[in-house]
Parts: structure tokens; C-alpha cells; sequence
């Protein structure tokens, strides 16, 4: 009896997965606070979640999926204090994952690949405000210190690093989608809920 | 410390509805992330933090007051008093918990003075879909087991030697991801079926339109509390725009 | 009420023994019926028929009608099969959606779209009729295994259905629980409604089953009246593969050794949660090598003793003294294996064999399949552990204890929701410990799997030791009382 909506079955699945997907997202997050693995969150955080998320892919394979995850996940942020900026990139990165892995119908590793690798782009979202914030502080220190000092800082943090960690992220998310899929075949194939 | 993630049980002394709280959470959210002057951002995060006091949750209000002060002063004191790299580090850090904490903070109430049931009776209220509501009380509800399920393995791995730091971790740190997360999505795919299982015996999912008991609603609380909150976001946008001088 | 006309089901393409084959059965309104038999016998399946989870929610080939005050089951949507049987399942902790109490008790009512007012006044009946008033307004995960288990049996009734239907309910609950259950099901039967129990544990419905319904290998082999059954002496039922109808007429198995001369003393074992002493034990000693039964009430304590046993509570700050030497909290880790009442949080490699060379200090292949071959595994040594039955994750972990060499083995709840023939294996893999020397504790509220596998017991109530005794026979007329005496 299998139907190509959302059923009550398909909702229940998602919520489940979407709290184990931010337990072990905030987890890796809580790594982050150790100052230099700040800087590497967006890599370890699609490496660990992509576990409980190529779980996920096996149990629901509806259209809406992953949407509704990435929604939620974002709603979970701005709740923290993260602005409303994670709601975009999450809605924006989960529907276009969900249009990539109903293409691939669920069975492409490909597409899972591919879709997978978008989708851990959203959690940049959260660190956004970073970049945002940077043009209100340098207005700052160009007014307190001068347009040389301003121009130092300018080449030490220039505005395409946020493009490097979206890629880093984007790399992340490729090499997760492998490790979960390796773990899937190890663990979850064999012991048949896969 | 609560394991779950919003109250499960809670006597309101000070009663707002949750759409009230989520538009306030909004609006702080909007105006600390702009940053401006410690005043202003003090008052900001005051907001929230007097609420927490409201509803009698004392020993959290003081310290997230405590310190978000310390932040604000970190950011109004140590920023210009350190050059170079390490300027920039500093900023990074305490300039995300100065603009993200008053934010936080109100999550942070919103998660401690309301049950699920009252946040899920006002989504409903607002017509928000089912194909949201669900996977959220779901996500809601699994949280505590998520937890209580790690706890569990997490003692598992100890006696047996292959926890962080035991005799057995330093030959294959990677397996450390493995052995915790595998058992427990072995745990959440079964406790998951058999709770998707007993929520369909009981009726989820049909094409009727849920009531729920919740009593929820505005009253002279969040007219009060929206007029006040409205009032000093307008002054502070006043003093950004006009330059009225404090 | 109930009319199952020719009905088969078969799960799927593979498992092919766990269907059912054949089955005709009426079932008159107002009658309690109990399904009863081995694991596997295929009750749990016909419950899943009468409540719609087949075909809705579990696959596969069904022919046969099942019928419903007239109504076909499988024509109907789940949800609309839900306003005629209500389900309640064998894991309380699994069952509820909400968070909170009050909200699980509406939550039925809720998704039918009834009324608030409606809703309201059921409330209020339903809180009266079962004297849940304190348990109102509470979180459900603070609640005991039994307190879940009664939320859970509330909310179904609140959605007034005509049919009960319940698999397994007493497996998780202890025996005050158990009692509650009975209660709620006798209230249901007053009301004149229709309850069928697929169940393990008959005692508890001796006195309300109207009918029982034996089945084996997917048929149904004998229907026996409640008179016809408590006819049936205890050998008759054992080859029947069924518990006892009457817990005191168990008697005690005499194959086990019972002269150990060594003893084990714990000291000052004090434990505190959130400012309430939980666990208060100043003297402790039981024998070395011998096997004691961990007894009490829900929430005595039992558990929290258990753990700090082992060693995993950080906090216990007491002292083990084994042949004069003292063990502290982080010696006893490495002292003590557990058998977790969940198996699955104990299994972590992909193969049984991994799994037993992952306890071995010096990884050694032969030793580890010397060790599958007394458990009977070494068929499996290839099998992801997650893919073997319930039974056989148990003897994995207690293999994997036996490779660790360690000489204090825990077990808790072995025996929960297992039928008779898998609490004898479990006995057996006991008693094979208890020949190699090891020290066992056993955590239950099994008085037949006590009798059967036991030498002494320990009883706890509040934290406390109040009872610390050999069972000779005195000691097993003290046990039995405990058991068949639950008036707290």
C-alpha cells in the first residue's frame, strides 16, 4: 500500500530522525567550543550526522523528507539564538536535497551523494552573522583606528573565506555520504533495518 | 538539568501565550543580532531575562544574566584593548555570544515556561500544517529517549572497556563515532516502529481536524507585555535612526 | 464480535514461519479471551488483525476475512480502526506520543476531533473510575514502568472502544503492576467489553479469561474454558510450553550447587540522586560463586545497586571485599560484567565473533570459538548480532561475558517477555556460569526463573536490605510469600 504523500508512518519517522540528527548535530557542535575546532564545525558536523541521516533515506523515500527536517532544524536554531538565517539556508538546502534524491528515486547513490553534499551546506547559515557582523565592526575600527589597520584585517579575513567553508562544507558532506553509506552496508544492511 | 527539550509540566505564574513568546523571540532575535550600543543591547537582553524572573525561574535568569553581562563587557572593554589576530579571535568569539545571547536567552525561556502541548495548541491555532506539527511533537517527545538510550550505551562502552580514554580507544579512535551512534539508530529505528505502530492504533493521522485541550489564548498579559517590548524596540530605533542622544 | 473466517497471513516473502495459517475463531461480545503459546505460535499476529496494524502497517499476503461487530477490518483506514479495538502493547516506554500525562490520556480523543468539552467530561470519568488523580499533570519519563503502563491503558479507554486488545502487557511490569492490570482488565470486562491478551505470564488472568486459546506454529490447537485450563497440573503445561497458572505451587529446581564457602562484602554503599539517598547499604555479603537473586519492588533500588555494583555510577563511593582484597568504584568495572536488560545497547561489532574478541584483553580466535561452541552460537559466528533473535543477542552478551574473563556477571530482567522454553535456555546459560566459578546476580521478578536458577536471595525495599537468605526451604516459603503476597 505504498503512496507517493506524507503519511502519519512517514511524519512519525521523520521526527525521530530529526532528533537524533540534531542530538548528534549539537554534539559535534559542542566540540566547536574548543577554540580551533571552531573553524572546522561545518566539516565535522556533516561527517558525523550523515550516519542517522543515510538511515533516514532508507525508511521514508517520500518527497518532503528532508524539507521538513532541514525546516525544523532551523526552527531548532533560531530558537537558540541563531537569527532566522539558518531557516533560509536550511528550507533552501533541504528542498533543493529533496528534489535531487526524488530524482535519483531513492535508489541512486549519485544523487544521494550529491543531495546529501547540499544539504550540509545549511548549518553555514548559523555562521553567517559572522561575515554580517564583520561590516559593522570594521566600520568600528576604521572609525577608532584607521583605514590601514581596517585594510590589515581586511586581508587577514576577506570576504571569500565564507565561500571556502561553504565548499568545505559541500567536500564534508560528499566524504559523510561515503562514511554513512560504508556504515549502512557494515551494520544496518546486515542486521536487515535498512 | 530537564532532559527534555520543552517543560513536560508547567504551573504559569505569569501566563503569555506561545505566539506571544515566539513574536517577542522574534523581534529580540532581529534586534540584538544588529548589535549598537551596550545600552541598548543590555536592554534587549533584559527583556527575556525579566521574564525568567516572572515565572520564578531564579537561578537560570541569574545566570544567563550574569553572563551575557560578562560578554558585554568583554566586548565593550577587552575588543579595543587587544590588536591584530588575536583582536579578530576575541571578536569572533564574544561578538556571536553578545549578538546571539539575548536571542538564546529567549529560547531558552520559551523552552523552560511552555509544555508541548501548549506550543503545539497554538501552531495548531495558526493553522501551521500537520506535516510539520507531527515530526515536531514527535521530535520533542524522542528527545528524552535519545538521551536516556546514549546514557545507556555510553555505560555500555565503559564496562567493556571501549569508551573515550579506556584501554581499548587508543587502537581505533574512529570506531568511537561507530560504537555510539550505531546502537543507538538500531534503538531509534525499533523504538520508532513501535511507536509508530501504537500512535496509529490510537488514531494519528486521520483526515479530521485535531482539537486539543490546551488551554491557550491571548490575554491582558500579552497585550501588556507586546505594547511594553514594542515600546523600547521603537526608542531604540529612534536612537539608531534619529540620533537622539542617551 | 470478533470473526476471524479462514484467515492466513504470512509477513512478507520471508519470514514464512511467523504467519498464520487457517485460523477460525468467534468471539462473543463481553468475553475475555487469552492467546497463549510459544514464541513465534503467531498471537501477536492475530492481535495485530483485530486491530488493523495488519495490513495497514505490516505488510504482506492476507486472505480470510476478519470481522468486527460487521465491519471487515481490512477495508477500514487505521484510524478509523481505532474507534473500534484500542491497542496496548507489551513496552511502556515505547507507547506514548506526548510528553506529558494528561495530554497521552487526551491524545486518543484528540486526533478523533471530539469535542473539548467532550473530551473533558471523559477525563474527569476516567481519572475517577482508576484513581489517577496523581497521576495527572506529571511527565510521563519520571513515571515507574507500571504507572506508564496504567497512562497507557487509560488513554486507549478513553476513546470508548468496544474491543481491547492487548500483546503482551505484563512482560515489563512487576507484580504490584501486574495486579493493577488485572484490575483495569476486570473493570473493561464489567463494562462488557471485548478483551483479547496475547500473554506469557497466565497467573494474572486465571480468574478473568473466559476462554484460552492455545496455538502453535501459526494454528490454533486447543480452546480450553477457564475451568478446563485450571485443571491442567504444571507438567502438563510445561509440555505445552506454558507458565504456571499458580505461582505457589512452583517448585524448585535441586540441581543447583549450593556450598560456597567464600563471600563477597560490600561496604558503605551509599548513593544519592539529586539530593534523595537512593541506594543505602552499609553491610553487605552473599557467597562467592554463588547465585543470588536481586529482588524488590519497582523502584527500590534494584538497578541503582546493580550499576554501582558494576562500577558505573561515579558517585557510589562504597568498597567490594573479595578475599581480602578491596575493590573500589573504578576496580570494579573491570570486576563486573552486566547483562543490560536491553541487549541491543551492548552490541557493537559486526560479527558475533568480533563481538566476543572485543572483551578479550589478548584477542584470541581460538579461545573466542571454544566459547561460541558451549553457547551454541558457533553457527553464528559470521551474523551481524542486530540480526539474530532476541534469545540469541542474550547468549552473544553472555558470551562475550564469558570472554572477559571478569568474575562478577549481572544480569538484569533476563527473563522479561520471554516464554518458557527461552527462561529454561537462559537458566541453563546460568548454571553453566555458575560452573566455571563466576559469581552471578540476577535482577528479577521471575519467580519460577528464581526457583529454577537461584541460590540465594536478596531482597531490597527502599534502598535498604531487609532480606538477605539462603533458599533452603524456609528461604523459598519467604520467597513465594513475597511474590504471591502483594499487599504492600
Amino acid at each position: 500500500m505504498t503512496n507517493k504523500k506524507l503519511q502519519a508512518k512517514d511524519l512519525i519517522h521523520i521526527g525521530i530522525f530529526t532528533a537524533v540528527y540534531f542530538v548528534v548535530f549539537f554534539a559535534c557542535g559542542m566540540l566547536g567550543y574548543i577554540p580551533i575546532l571552531f573553524i572546522l564545525l561545518p566539516v565535522i558536523v556533516p561527517i558525523g550526522t550523515s550516519i542517522p541521516f543515510m538511515l533516514f533515506l532508507t525508511k521514508v523515500k517520500k518527497f518532503g523528507m528532508v524539507t521538513i527536517m532541514a525546516i525544523i532544524s532551523g526552527l531548532l536554531m533560531f530558537a537558540t539564538g541563531h537569527t532566522w538565517l539558518p531557516i533560509v539556508t536550511a528550507t533552501g538546502c533541504g528542498l533543493i536535497a529533496d528534489i535531487i534524491f526524488k530524482a535519483g528515486e531513492y535508489k541512486s547513490f549519485k544523487h544521494t551523494v550529491l543531495g546529501y553534499a547540499i544539504f550540509s551546506v545549511w548549518p553555514i547559515g548559523a555562521m553567517l552573522p559572522l561575515w554580517v557582523m564583520r561590516e559593522s565592526y570594521l566600520e568600528y575600527i576604521r572609525v577608532s583606528m584607521g583605514q590601514e589597520y581596517t585594510n590589515m584585517i581586511l586581508s587577514l579575513t576577506p570576504n571569500w573565506s565564507v565561500f571556502i567553508l561553504i565548499g568545505a562544507a559541500f567536500i564534508a558532506g560528499i566524504i559523510g555520504a561515503y562514511f554513512g553509506k560504508a556504515v549502512l552496508k557494515k551494520h544496518f544492511q546486515k542486521a536487515g533495518i535498512a | 538539568m530537564q532532559n527534555e527539550m520543552l517543560a513536560a509540566t508547567h504551573e504559569s505564574y505569569f501566563k503569555i501565550d506561545p505566539r506571544t513568546k515566539l513574536i517577542l523571540m522574534f523581534f529580540v532575535n532581529m534586534f540584538a543580532f544588529r548589535g549598537g550600543n551596550i545600552f541598548i543591547m543590555l536592554t534587549i537582553a533584559a527583556i527575556p531575562v525579566i521574564l525568567l524572573f516572572a515565572e520564578r525561574k531564579i537561578k537560570g535568569a541569574i545566570i544567563c544574566a550574569a553572563v551575557y553581562l560578562a560578554a558585554a563587557l568583554i566586548n565593550e572593554w577587552i575588543v579595543p584593548a587587544t590588536h591584530g589576530a588575536a583582536n579578530v579571535l576575541v571578536v569572533m568569539i564574544s561578538g556571536m555570544f553578545y549578538r546571539l545571547m539575548p536571542g538564546f536567552i529567549m529560547g531558552y525561556y520559551l523552552v523552560v515556561t511552555t509544555t508541548v502541548s501548549e506550543f503545539i495548541a497554538a501552531m495548531e491555532r495558526i493553522h501551521i500544517s500537520q506535516k510539520i506539527l507531527i515530526p515536531l511533537s514527535v521530535m520533542f517527545r524522542f528527545f528524552p529517549t535519545v538521551v536516556q538510550e546514549t546514557r545507556s550505551i555510553g555505560d555500555a562502552m565503559r564496562m567493556r572497556g571501549i569508551a573515550a580514554g579506556g584501554s581499548k580507544f587508543w587502537k581505533r579512535p574512529m570506531s568511537m563515532i561507530e560504537y555510539r551512534i550505531v546502537p543507538l539508530m538500531m534503538s531509534t529505528v525499533k523504538i520508532g516502529e513501535e511507536l509508530s505502530a501504537a500512535s496509529l492504533t490510537r488514531g494519528l493521522g486521520g483526515p479530521q481536524r485535531r482539537t486539543n485541550i490546551c488551554k491557550i489564548g491571548f490575554s491582558v498579559h500579552d497585550i501588556v507585555l507586546l505594547s511594553i517590548v514594542m515600546a523600547v524596540l521603537l526608542a531604540y530605533f529612534l536612537f539608531e535612526k534619529g540620533g537622539v542622544s542617551l | 464480535m470478533i470473526e476471524f473466517k479462514n484467515v492466513s497471513f504470512f509477513y512478507g516473502e520471508k519470514e514464512r514461519e511467523n504467519g498464520i495459517e487457517n485460523i477460525n475463531l468467534n468471539i462473543q461480545k463481553g468475553e475475555v479471551i487469552l492467546l497463549c503459546g510459544e514464541s513465534g505460535c503467531g498471537k501477536t499476529t492475530l492481535t495485530r488483525l483485530i486491530n488493523g496494524l495488519i495490513p495497514n502497517y505490516y505488510e504482506g499476503v492476507l486472505t480470510g476475512d476478519v470481522i468486527i461487530d460487521g465491519t471487515k477490518v481490512s477495508t477500514l483506514a487505521l484510524h478509523e480502526a481505532a474507534k473500534l479495538a484500542g491497542s496496548v502493547f507489551q513496552n511502556p516506554r515505547s507507547q506514548f506520543f506526548n510528553v506529558d500525562t494528561t495530554s497521552e490520556l487526551v491524545f486518543g480523543c484528540e486526533n478523533m476531533g471530539l469535542k473539548e468539552e467532550e473530551i473533558s467530561n471523559r477525563l474527569d470519568r476516567i481519572v475517577n473510575d482508576f484513581h489517577l488523580q496523581l497521576l495527572m499533570k506529571r511527565n510521563i519519563f519520571h513515571l515507574s514502568g507500571g504507572e506508564k503502563q496504567k497512562i497507557a491503558c487509560a488513554s486507549v479507554a478513553m476513546a470508548h472502544p468496544e474491543v481491547f486488545v492487548l500483546d503482551e502487557p505484563s512482560s515489563n511490569l512487576d507484580m504490584c503492576a501486574t495486579q493493577d492490570l488485572k484490575y483495569m482488565i476486570a473493570y473493561w470486562k464489567d463494562q462488557g467489553k471485548t478483551i483479547v491478551v496475547a500473554e506469557h505470564r497466565l497467573y494474572y488472568l486465571a480468574d478473568l479469561a473466559d476462554r484460552i486459546v492455545y496455538m502453535r506454529e501459526g494454528k490454533i490447537e486447543k480452546i480450553f474454558t477457564q475451568a478446563e485450563l485450571k485443571s491442567i497440573d504444571n507438567a502438563v503445561l510445561a509440555k505445552l510450553g506454558l507458565r504456571t497458572l499458580n505461582l505457589s505451587s512452583v517448585q524448585k529446581d535441586s540441581k543447583i550447587n549450593n556450598n560456597k564457602t567464600q563471600e563477597i562484602i560490600l561496604k558503605d554503599f551509599y548513593f544519592s540522586y539529586r539530593h534523595a539517598l537512593i541506594l543505602q547499604i552499609d553491610l553487605l555479603d552473599f557467597p562467592k560463586g554463588g547465585i543470588i537473586a536481586l529482588i524488590g519492588h519497582n523502584g527500590a533500588g534494584k538497578s541503582t545497586f546493580a550499576r554501582c555494583l558494576c562500577g558505573l555510577e561515579k558517585k557510589c563511593k562504597g568498597k567490594m571485599c573479595v578475599c581480602n582484597q578491596e575493590y573500589k568504584n573504578k576496580d570494579r568495572i573491570k570486576q563486573c560484567y552486566m547483562v543490560m536488560q536491553d541487549v541491543n545497547h551492548q552490541l557493537f561489532t559486526e560479527s558475533v565473533l568480533d563481538e566476543i574478541l572485543l572483551s578479550m584483553q589478548e584477542q584470541d580466535a581460538l579461545k573466542a570459538e571454544e566459547i561460541l561452541h558451549r553457547l551454541d552460537l558457533a553457527h553464528l559466528k559470521d551474523v551481524h548480532p542486530m540480526a539474530l533473535s532476541g534469545g540469541q543477542k542474550q547468549r552473544v552478551a553472555i558470551a562475550s561475558a564469558v570472554a572477559s574473563q571478569r568474575e562478577i556477571i549481572i544480569f538484569d530482567e533476563p527473563t522479561s517477555g520471554l516464554d518458557l522454553q527461552h527462561m529454561h535456555e537462559v537458566a541453563r546459560c546460568i548454571r553453566m556460569l555458575n560452573e566455571m566459578g563466576k559469581t552471578i546476580l540476577i535482577i528479577s521478578h521471575d519467580l519460577e526463573f528464581i526457583l529454577q536458577s537461584c541460590t540465594h536471595v536478596v531482597c531490597i525495599n527502599q534502598g535498604s536490605v531487609i532480606d538477605n537468605y539462603s533458599l533452603d526451604e524456609k528461604g523459598i516459603r519467604q520467597l513465594k510469600k513475597f511474590f504471591t503476597d502483594i499487599d504492600i
